[in-house]
Order: structure tokens, then C-alpha cells, then sequence
């Protein structure tokens, strides 16, 4: 007998829950914690079961069925979606406690969601694009694993992680496998109430959900009280391979940094100083440089940035404007311009002299065409004149020193 | 800098408001103290200021400004503007470009009319003399690139190889050597660095446009490892035997170790690398040493040799290696980038000796730059069969990057966006496509997209990803914000965001997107257009939809008949033909859905039997037979199968007279007969 389940109305529940869930998980003793940990994954049980008519196909082509036409279903469950009374029936299946443990973990491990394979699903029935969209179905399951563990670690609560941590040292399995399952199930959770936040993922990841379940025949006809042992989902066995290769990976991956090193260079060696010798630059050097400046060499982007380089190339007055602009005097300021006063020590404090010499540091304070240097030169000149010509001036009566 | 400059002044400020506010509360005798708090800017404390009256203000110092600081800080208040063309295209409003081929030929243009004037100013400098501008500008007058010194000596010589003369530098040497003068080892030496460097050609004249477009050239070329060869004999100079740089080489009375590493290096840069190592041979006879630049190219030269495996060639580079750590010579980031650009041709096997090499680079302490990174994507992504396990390493690069900010320290440093979108499109994450993106809009990493075609192939894998994983809102966000502003979407891209639309069941966009899309040139697009019209007429739509996309059919419509105009083969696919006449029937222009069906007949396309079907609801929906009987005649004249399912239909739906009966008849059996003709041929 072939019979295929869906897994969907369990989500929501477990989404209006969540909360509490949590609050359990933290506030109880580990054993309690279990036990509410164990109830939720009850729940995973409510299933519905679609009666189908390709029961009688193989493995393979049932899920090619489903991995072109999920559109169907995916309508299909959003109106027959009954969320109350599935919660009742879930209730119902509280009975279900006496399981093992082991099964449980087994069976939800194997149902698992790949968001990352939200997107590649097009609504659209058109026979036309059927090959492809298969090849893309089988493509993604194929790839699926890759995209999945960079999440799995991230957006999981570290609370949760330790109060999981705590129930896996609690029971007596293999504490490290334990652990990991039970992070994976939180993971799920909280995937899932992601998904559906949004009511668009939700939809298609429905159709993923059933994309990616195979039917599979019950080898015996078993006595048993509950139908999910019939249930089988592809990805049980292959996901744990998968996670495990995955496991695998990120060791290596923790490597990248920290393994074998050629081990030629020693550090000491690379980063003590050697004499530097100042040679000029040859024309690799150069041309390399040139290189490396046009790496990052990008079109402008506004009027300001097109300002700056018209700036670098000399083409615009330099910003801030002001009168000095151009103007480079050795760094000398312009009140060194302009005061000239204190270069009058020596000359007499009034008199002709003073007069004369008080009109020519006027007039070169206002002279912008000469340098400091220049300006003081020009006093200093005057300064030599009078002390030649002191005779004259000593017969005109007039004081110099 | 910018900021750096922003933040200093903000403190001044700062200081200024405080010894103001101090001054100006004195005298009131509320705040005894003018006390200035020179390292945080906040309110003066109150309690500890009433110790001493007046306290000696301290005058800030005169801050000198970078001469750009102001205008950087102003061009970092302006933001990309989403709805104008980037800022390099703005221009006449008519000039500026819609689509990529537009922006392509106005870049060209735009540079190419620079070069011009360039050009003719550097040739015809006598006639550019007068100087109109006050201070002077130097850029804007002509360069010298003749040698002014005329008469035969070593300065002449020296001028020459400084203006980049290769042969003039040439002649020059000979003539010195002729007239009996010896020629400095310097010079000798800093002529030889411009022979090796140009390969013993003249340097190409340094327009910018023209040089990357032939590194272009030159690295697609080293894509394809096969074609490599041929194409370094088409577009690089290759080093010939015997050419100026040796014989000068050989000429030379004395030689140091630099004379030789430019020899080195110049061969490798001109593949040669087999002479490369032999000269490095001879370097280590001479009793002469290497400098670390020699190394890095007798390394890619160890690498370029051709007939080694691909161990030997590693044993010989971690040789190589070892010699530089005996010779004690300090190994920079260009040796371990070319490693790694080296070991990228080794495919898979290359890959644990560069994650050894990564390793070393860290160890020592040489911080790896964008393009260390880059090669190792490559090599773990490039040639990857997307079947098999794909490595993980990026996201520890991500994880290593995430937050960074960097300066440009290898040429290739600008390929490295490229390469991470691509793994990131290649593992389908948008996730760490989100990562990297936020890395380029790190700081001012964005300019390390690289050239105008690279940026275009970031993000058009980029919003492919988005248009394959994210919410179809947010998608269309995203479209808003990078078409056109950042770039010109290709026509796959767009069919991308269509197939995106449908399975967001948002068709209502379409209209819209096909409007973007004409803008943007992919009018001739047939795919494009298809993928539009087979998205508008799959399904039934509420009836102001379907004249919106009736309108949107007859302007698809329009560009199948314009192309007709322009003499381009009028290539009408069937299935537009199907998809046209469809959304014209649903939208209730019925006279053009008519004109349709006639262009079936033109063109000699089949109509699918759901466009017959609607046709006939129509004809019925009309009440009118005789378009029914057209139908009917239609499909016969096709001798399609569907005919005699039409005919029933005709016979049950309409009210027809005895001649219509009669038409009908002949017509099925007519059809009956070629369907038993084909069949019997088919027998025979």
C-alpha cells in the first residue's frame, strides 16, 4: 500500500506554541524540559493523508510527479486547511507519549524543510517547460545540503542551543548525536515559523515540502496502532549522510585559517627592518604604481567629486577660497606680510627717518609681489644706506642711532 | 580624510560655542568661570569651575586644510540618486545613454574626444602657447615629448629613455658606444629597464581608454588557458632572441644584480620564461643576488614553463621559495599573489598548496589583499561541476572580509566582487550574497567593482539571485534601486524578473516591465518578448488586465512590424503569433485578433487549437456563424486534426443554414481525406 503524507497543518501549531515551548525549556528541571520537548514532536503526527492515484507509480517517477506539479497541491492545501480542527485531532494524539524516544527523533529528523529551496519553483503547469523544471527539481535536492548549514548555525537562540546541550546530557544516547538532533529541530521550528510569517513563502515552501517527499511502499503490513510507520521521507537517510558530510566540511573549513603552512618563511625573518636603500624608483616601479591606481579608478559620481579632481589637476582654485590661493611663500603667514613695524627697532623712534621709513614698510606690507625674506631684505638695505650716509645726516642734524 | 577633516572642524566649533557661552555667562555671575573643556565637548561642569576667576583662554591653533577636505566633505553628503542616470552620463538630455551599448559608445566618446584634443595639442605644442590662465595651470598646456638636447652624450641618452624613446634611446647608445664613450652602469641599467619593460617596443601612447581595453583583450585571453598562447602573439609583444634589450645586455662591461633582475623580469613579462630561469642560473654564477621582484616573475615563469606536470612546477616554486628564505630576501604580497595566480591553472590539484600558501601569507604577517582572495575563489569555484560538493571557503572568506575596508595593493584586486557574486550565484545563497554586497558598500570598497563590464556582471548575477530567492516586494525594491541608476540590465535578467512575477503571481507588473525593457534596448529581443507574451496570455485575467495586456500585446506587435521596415527578417514566431491573437480575443478586439489570423496565413505559422477554441468562443459570444465557419475553414486550410471537433462544435453551438451545413460537410471530409492520404503515403 502506498500512501502519501503531508506534513503541513503541524507547523502552525507548533508556531503558536513556540512561545511557551520555550518558556518551558527554560524555566524547567532537564527532565521536564525533555518531556515538553518530546510532546511537541508528538505533534508532527497530525498528518494528512492524501489518497493518491499514482500510488501504483515507482518511487522515482512519483516524485517527479510531484516535482513538476506541486502548484496543485499547494492550492489544494491552502483551502483545505482546517487549523482548528487539526489542533484538536493533534490533541488527541497526546496519547502517542509511550513511543520511544529514538523513533520519534528518527522519523521528525527526516522531515526536514529546505527554505533554500523556496525559489526555484514556478507556478506555471506549462507542459513546455516540464523537462526542465524537473532537471531543476533534481538539481536542487542535489544541491540543497550546501545552503543549509551556514543557517542552521546562525539564527539559532544560543539559550535554546544550551537548554538542548542539557537535555542531551540528560539522556544516556550519544550525547554529541543527541545534541545536534535537537538543535536541528529547534532549527526547524524557528525555520518554519519563519516561513510562515510571510504568506507567499509559506505557500511554495508547502510545495517544496511536498516536492521533496517520496512514497515509499511499507515493506510488511505491520500491526501497528499508529500509520507513521508507513510514513517514509527520502531525505531520512541521505540527510544524516549529508549532515554528516557537512560536519565534515566545516571542519575543514575551520582549517582554512589554522592547519599546515608551507613552512619556508619564518616570521622574524620577513618583518625585521632592512637598511632600507634610497634608490630612485625604476620604471617597473613606476608602472606598477600606475597600475595599482587605476585598480580603484572609478567614473565620478557627483559635481563635488569631479571638483576634486579638477582640484588635483591644478584646474580649480584650491578650497577654502581666500587670497591666498596660489600663494606659497615658504609657509611664512600673512601678518609676517603685512606687520613690518617690529623690523623698525634700530631706526631712530621719530624724525625724518621714522617718517621715511614708516612710508616704505606701508608700502611693502601692501606689495604682495615680494617675499618675506625679500621685504625685510629691502629694509635691511635702507638700514645699511643711513648708516653709510651717517655724515651727511650727523651735518643735517638729524639722529640716526 | 574627509572625515578625519569634518570631525576636527565639528570640534572647533565645538570650543568656539563653549569659550563664547563662558565669556558671555561671566559677567552675569551665574558661572564664575569661563573654564574650557578642551577634550569632551560638553556643558562646562558647574561645581568644579568655581575655584578661579578668569582662566586664560587657549586659542586653538590655525588649522591647515587638505585642499580637497572641504569639497570631500560635501561630495560624501551626496548620495546616488535612483531615478537619474549615473552622474559621469549626465549630459544634453538626448545624449544620455539608456542601455549598456549606449553608455559603452558615450564613454568611448566622451574619452576619445579628450585624446583627440590631447593629441593634437602634444603634437602641435607651438600653437598652443598662450597661457590664459592666472595662476597658471600646467595640465592644460601642451607636453614636451621631443628630446631637446641634440648633440651625442649621456645626458642626451638619459633625456630619451625619461621621455620613454625606446628606439631614439637605442640609436643614442649605440652612437655613444661608436664615439668611444663609456655609459654609465646607471644609465646602462635604466636603459635596460625600458627595453625589458616595453618588450624592446615603443611604449603605446598612455591613453587610458585604449590600454585597458587591450588588458581586457590581453585577460580574457588568459581565461581560456588554451587560446592563452596565440593570443599573446596577437596582442602582447613577445620576447624575441637577440633583440636590443640583450644585446645591450651583453654589451654591458659591467653588470649588477639589477641589471640582471630587469632582464629577468622583462623576459617573464614578455614570456620568455625559459630564458627567464636560465639567466637566473647565471645571475646565481655571477654571485649575485635577487631582489624579491625577480622572484615573483621567475616564480610566474616556473609556472608559464610547458612541459612540467603539475607537481614538478609546484616543487619548483616552494624551491624557488626556499632559496628566497636561504637568501634571506623578504617575500611580499606580490610574490604570494602570484602563487596563488599561478596555482589557479592547476585546477583541483591546486587547491590544498593554496590554502598552505594562504596559510603562510597569515603567518608571517603579510595581509592578504582582494585579489588573494579572488584566486582562491577561483580556484575552488571556477571550474566546479555544480553536481558534485562544492567547498565552503567563502564563507570563511566572508566571514574573514565582512566589515573591511581596503586600499587598492595588487592590479587585480578589482576582480575580486566579481568572482564572490559568482560563487554566490553558483551555491545559490542569498545570504552571503546579501554579505558580500554589504561589503562592497563598505567604506569605499565600491570602487574596487572594477571596469564598466564587471560591475554590469555583479549585478546582473546579483539581482538574478534576488529575482530566484527573495520575496518578490523586496525584489522589485531592489529593481527600483539599481535599474537604471547602477546598471543596464541584459535581457536574461529581466526574464529572470519575470519568471520571479509569475511566481509571485504578480502579472500585473508585466506591462510596466516590458516598457522598462524596451527602454532599455532589448526591443529585438525574441526571447524577452516571448517570455511577456506567453506570461500574459497563459491564463484568464480579470477583464482591465486584459486590456492593459492587449496593450502591451499590440505594442510587441508593433516592434515585429517596425523591424519589418527596417528590412531585418521578420521573424514572427508562432508562439507570438498564438499569444497575440489570444490577449487581443480576451480583451475584446476582435477585429485585430482577426488581422491576426491572417497574418498566420502570411507568415505560413499553424495556430495552436486553444487559440481556435477561443476563437470560436467568441464566434459564438457574437453569435455569429459565419466567423465560426471561417474558423472551421481556417483550420481545415491547415488540415489540422482539431478541424472536426471545430466542425461539431459549429453544428451543436450555432444555428446554421443548409449552405453552411453543406461548406461544413465538404470541409471535414476534405480534411479526412488528406488526413487518409498522408496516412496511406505514410503506409506505403
Amino acid at each position: 500500500m502506498l500512501t502519501l503524507l503531508l506534513l503541513w497543518s503541524p507547523t502552525i501549531i507548533i508556531k503558536s506554541k513556540r512561545e511557551e515551548f520555550e518558556l518551558e525549556n527554560f524555566k524547567n528541571t532537564q527532565k521536564q524540559c525533555f518531556e515538553s520537548l518530546f510532546y511537541y514532536f508528538a505533534l508532527y503526527f497530525s498528518f494528512f493523508f492524501f489518497s493518491l492515484m499514482l500510488l501504483s507509480r515507482t518511487k522515482n517517477n512519483a516524485q517527479r510527479y510531484f516535482g513538476t506539479n506541486n502548484v496543485i497541491y499547494s492550492k489544494k492545501d491552502e483551502q483545505s486547511a482546517p487549523t482548528p480542527e487539526i489542533s484538536k485531532e493533534t490533541e488527541s494524539q497526546e496519547s502517542v507519549k509511550e513511543n520511544t524516544k529514538k523513533d520519534l527523533l528518527g522519523i521528525i529528523k527526516s522531515m526536514k524543510i529546505e527554505l533554500s529551496t523556496v525559489n526555484v519553483q514556478t507556478t506555471r503547469p506549462s507542459s513546455r517547460r516540464q523537462l526542465k523544471s524537473v532537471e531543476a527539481t533534481i538539481g536542487r535536492l542535489q544541491k540543497a545540503p550546501e545552503g543549509v548549514p551556514k543557517k542552521r548555525t546562525k539564527s539559532l537562540n544560543p539559550e535554546l542551543v544550551a537548554a538542548a546541550s542539557a537535555v542531551a546530557d540528560f539522556l544516556p544516547f550519544d550525547k554529541q548525536t543527541t545534541k545536534s538532533e535537537l538543535l536541528r529541530q529547534l532549527q526547524q521550528h524557528e525555520e518554519v515559523s519563519k516561513a510562515q510569517k510571510d504568506g507567499e513563502r509559506a505557500k511554495i515552501s508547502v510545495s517544496t515540502i511536498i516536492s521533496d517527499m517520496k512514497v515509499a511502499k511499507s515493506a510488511t503490513s505491520r500491526v501497528s496502532t499508529r500509520p507513521v510507520h508507513q510514513i517514509q521521507f527520502d531525505e531520512g537517510t541521505d540527510n544524516y549522510m549529508g549532515q554528516k558530510t557537512d560536519d565534515l566540511k566545516k571542519s575543514l573549513r575551520k582549517n582554512m585559517l589554522k592547519g599546515k603552512r608551507l613552512n619556508i618563511f619564518d616570521l622574524k625573518a620577513v618583518t625585521e627592518e632592512a637598511p632600507e636603500t634610497e634608490t630612485a624608483p625604476s620604471l617597473w616601479e613606476v608602472e606598477f604604481a600606475k597600475q595599482l591606481a587605476a585598480v580603484n579608478e572609478q567614473p565620478l559620481q557627483n559635481g563635488f567629486a569631479e571638483m576634486i579632481q579638477w582640484t588635483k589637476d591644478g584646474k580649480l582654485w584650491e578650497f577654502p577660497i581666500n587670497n591666498e590661493a596660489g600663494f606659497d611663500d615658504d609657509g611664512s603667514e600673512f601678518h609676517e606680510h603685512v606687520f613690518l613695524d617690529k623690523h623698525l627697532k634700530d631706526f631712530p623712534k621719530q624724525g625724518p627717518i621714522r617718517h621715511f621709513m614708516e612710508l616704505v614698510t606701508c608700502g611693502l606690507s601692501k606689495n604682495p609681489y615680494l617675499s618675506v625674506k625679500q621685504k625685510i631684505e629691502h629694509i635691511e638695505w635702507f638700514r645699511n644706506y643711513f648708516n653709510e650716509k651717517q655724515d651727511i645726516l650727523k651735518e643735517s642734524g638729524i639722529q640716526f642711532n | 580624510m574627509a572625515a578625519i577633516a569634518t570631525r576636527r572642524w565639528l570640534r572647533f566649533r565645538c570650543k568656539l560655542c563653549l569659550t563664547l557661552a563662558g565669556q558671555r555667562a561671566g559677567p552675569c555671575g551665574q558661572t564664575p568661570s569661563c573654564r574650557f573643556y578642551s577634550g569632551s565637548a560638553t556643558v562646562p561642569k558647574v561645581e568644579g569651575a568655581n575655584i578661579t576667576g578668569i582662566e586664560e583662554v587657549a586659542i586653538p591653533k590655525k588649522k591647515t586644510w587638505d585642499k580637497v577636505a572641504v569639497l570631500q566633505a560635501l561630495a560624501s553628503t551626496v548620495n546616488r540618486d535612483i531615478t537619474a542616470a549615473p552622474y559621469a552620463f549626465q549630459d544634453d538630455p538626448y545624449l544620455i545613454p539608456t542601455s549598456s551599448v549606449e553608455s559603452r559608445s558615450f564613454l568611448l566618446a566622451k574619452k576619445s574626444g579628450e585624446n583627440a584634443a590631447k593629441f593634437i595639442i602634444n603634437s602641435h605644442p607651438k600653437y598652443f602657447q598662450k597661457d590664459i590662465a592666472e595662476p597658471h595651470i600646467p595640465c592644460l598646456m601642451p607636453e614636451y615629448f621631443e628630446p631637446q638636447i641634440e648633440d651625442i652624450s649621456e645626458a642626451a641618452l638619459r633625456e630619451r629613455i625619461k621621455l620613454k624613446k625606446v628606439k631614439a634611446s637605442v640609436d643614442m647608445f649605440d652612437q655613444l658606444l661608436q664615439a668611444g664613450t663609456t655609459v654609465s652602469l646607471e644609465t646602462s641599467n635604466s636603459l635596460l629597464d625600458l627595453l625589458c619593460y616595453y618588450g624592446d617596443k615603443e611604449p603605446s601612447s598612455d591613453y587610458h581608454f585604449q590600454k585597458s581595453e587591450k588588458s581586457e583583450e590581453l585577460e580574457a585571453a588568459e581565461e581560456n588557458d588554451e587560446k592563452s598562447k596565440k593570443a599573446d602573439h596577437q596582442f602582447g609583444v613577445t620576447w624575441r632572441a637577440k633583440n636590443n634589450a640583450e644585446r645591450i645586455f651583453a654589451l654591458m662591461p659591467e653588470k649588477n644584480s639589477h641589471s640582471y633582475c630587469t632582464m629577468i623580469r622583462g623576459m617573464v613579462k614578455h614570456r620568455a620564461p625559459v630564458q627567464a630561469l636560465n639567466l637566473y642560473t647565471e645571475l646565481l654564477n655571477n654571485r649575485l643576488r635577487a631582489d624579491v621582484y625577480t622572484f615573483n616573475a621567475l616564480i610566474e615563469a616556473t609556472a608559464l614553463s610547458v612541459n612540467e606536470n603539475m607537481e614538478d612546477k609546484w616543487n619548483n616554486i616552494l624551491e624557488l621559495l626556499k632559496q628566497m628564505a636561504a637568501q634571506k630576501v623578504k617575500p611580499n604580497l606580490q610574490t604570494f599573489n602570484t602563487i596563488l595566480k599561478c596555482l589557479r591553472r592547476f585546477h583541483a590539484f591546486g587547491r590544498l598548496p593554496a590554502l598552505q600558501t594562504f596559510r603562510e601569507m597569515k603567518a608571517i604577517g603579510i595581509e592578504p589583499s582582494l585579489a588573494t582572495y579572488h584566486y582562491i575563489i577561483q580556484l575552488f569555484y571556477h571550474h566546479e561541476n555544480p553536481s558534485k560538493g562544492s567547498s565552503l571557503i567563502i564563507y570563511d572568506i566572508m566571514n574573514e572580509l565582512t566589515g573591511q575596508k581596503f586600499s587598492p595593493k595588487d592590479p587585480d584586486d578589482d576582480m575580486f566582487f566579481q568572482s564572490a557574486m559568482r560563487a554566490c550565484s553558483f551555491l545559490r545563497d542569498l545570504e552571503l550574497a546579501y554579505q558580500v554586497h554589504g561589503l562592497l558598500n563598505t567604506g569605499d570598497n565600491w570602487k574596487f567593482i572594477g571596469p564598466d563590464h564587471r560591475r554590469n556582471f555583479y549585478y546582473s548575477r546579483f539581482f538574478s539571485l534576488l529575482c530566484l530567492m527573495e520575496q518578490i516586494d523586496v525584489t522589485l525594491k531592489w529593481y527600483k534601486d539599481l535599474i537604471p541608476s547602477v546598471f543596464f540590465p541584459h535581457s536574461q535578467t529581466l526574464i529572470d524578473l519575470l519568471q520571479a512575477l509569475d511566481v509571485a503571481n504578480r502579472l500585473e507588473m508585466i506591462p510596466q516591465i516590458w516598457k522598462d525593457s524596451k527602454e532599455y534596448g532589448h526591443i529585438s529581443r525574441n526571447d524577452l518578448k516571448e517570455e511577456v507574451l506567453m506570461l500574459m496570455a497563459r491564463d484568464q485575467h480579470p477583464p482591465e488586465l486584459q486590456v492593459a495586456f492587449a496593450d502591451c500585446a499590440a505594442d510587441i506587435k508593433s516592434t515585429y512590424e517596425s523591424q519589418d521596415a527596417r528590412q531585418i527578417a521578420p521573424e514572427w514566431p508562432a508562439n507570438c503569433l498564438n499569444y497575440i491573437a489570444v490577449l487581443f480575443l480576451r480583451a475584446g478586439r476582435t477585429q485585430e485578433a482577426w488581422k491576426m489570423l491572417g497574418l498566420f496565413k502570411k507568415h505560413n505559422k499553424i495556430p495552436g487549437n486553444e487559440l481556435l477554441n477561443e476563437f470560436m468562443d467568441s464566434a459564438k459570444a457574437s453569435s455569429s456563424p459565419a466567423q465560426a465557419i471561417e474558423i472551421v475553414k481556417l483550420a481545415s486550410a491547415f488540415s489540422l486534426p482539431v478541424c472536426e471537433g471545430l466542425t461539431q462544435r459549429v453544428m451543436a453551438d450555432f444555428a446554421i443554414s443548409q449552405e453552411q451545413k453543406e461548406a461544413l460537410g465538404n470541409l471535414t471530409s476534405l480534411t479526412s481525406d488528406s488526413d487518409s492520404d498522408s496516412d496511406s503515403n505514410e503506409g506505403k
